[in-house]
């Protein structure tokens, strides 16, 4: 395992698993897809259960990337291994994005069964911050020049935002919230009709494979980039 | 066969899924035509560098 934190073994590793993951990503994405239209309406929340199977995905994947972001940190800061640091960077923007589809689709599902697109409960404020974090993140890594400054900056910033995971994940059974607890990982298993855990198990990993095949493809890519950048310099240097 | 009339939910359906697709498509597209844009400039600069290599060689050669 520690072998592939050389980024030449890390690059031949990786390159014939990420097409792999890209493919096994959009077969479980067709399926997912079909799979939620195909379920029937909710009794209670009618179609709308429907935003169910992007929306927990979403958040799910904000959560995971974050971990993966707040880990790879940690290896930064503490070992300065270069590998990690690219990939905490490449975490952040899927990460970001994952969030902020939990956001607007939480909203949108939040309108017709909650009548409001926003309360500032526990679990709602506790996501929007996760997102800031992410924010935070990559407006770090933007604002310093140098860039191992910028990334030792950055993986401080990356290992303080772990905190915020688990007030996210238990904000509902910490605090009195809107939001409803967990139905899917809880004691005595998930709550959930299996006419909807099906599709919604199919997107979450048709989502976790996706968020896999766009992380290593931008941890590959910021090896690259790297690469050329050391060339650009020996080549100025021999010129 | 999946049904797609969601109404009187469509308001809120369609756009969360339209969404997702975006932004996923986006994220999708940013990172593959950045993998490709920093591929070719790193097969060009070694290109560049086997040239200048040879180049050098040939001179060292007609100096000889």
């Amino acid at each position: 395992m520690f072998g592939l934190a050389n980024p030449a073994r890390f690059m031949s590793f990786t390159r014939p698993l990420t097409p792999v993951l890209w493919a096994i990503a959009a077969v479980l994405l067709v399926v997912g897809v079909w799979l939620s239209f195909a379920a029937p309406g909710d009794y209670q929340q009618g179609d709308t259960v429907r935003i169910m199977f992007v929306h927990v995905p979403a958040s799910t994947l904000g959560l995971g990337a974050y971990a993966a972001l707040g880990v790879s940190s940690f290896f930064a800061l503490v070992f300065r291994h270069p590998l990690a640091d690219a990939a905490a960077r490449a975490a952040a923007l899927p990460g970001a994005a994952f969030t902020a589809l939990a956001l607007i689709t939480g909203s949108l599902w939040g309108q017709p069964m909650w009548g409001t697109w926003w309360v500032w409960d526990a679990r709602l404020t506790s996501v929007l911050v996760l997102f800031l974090f992410y924010l935070g993140y990559m407006a770090l890594r933007a604002s310093i020049d140098d860039e191992q400054k910028a990334a030792r900056a950055a993986a401080v910033l990356g290992l303080v935002g772990l905190i915020n995971l688990p007030i996210v994940k238990f904000s509902v059974d910490w605090w009195n919230t809107l939001h409803q607890p967990a139905s899917l990982l809880r004691a005595g298993g998930s709550s959930l009709d299996p006419v909807f855990l099906a599709p919604l198990l199919i997107m979450m990993a048709a989502y976790g494979a996706l968020f896999l095949a766009i992380w290593l493809t931008a941890i590959r890519t910021e090896i690259t980039r790297r690469r050329v950048q050391t060339l650009r310099a020996r080549q100025a240097l021999e010129a | 066969m999946p049904d797609l009339d969601m109404s009187p939910y469509a308001a809120f359906v369609w756009p969360a899924w339209g969404i997702s697709a975006l932004v996923l498509g986006a994220v999708t597209a940013g990172a593959v035509s950045a993998s490709r844009k920093w591929k070719a400039e790193l097969k060009r600069l070694e290109d560049d560098g086997e040239a200048m290599a040879q180049a050098a060689q040939s001179a060292t050669g007609d100096q000889k």
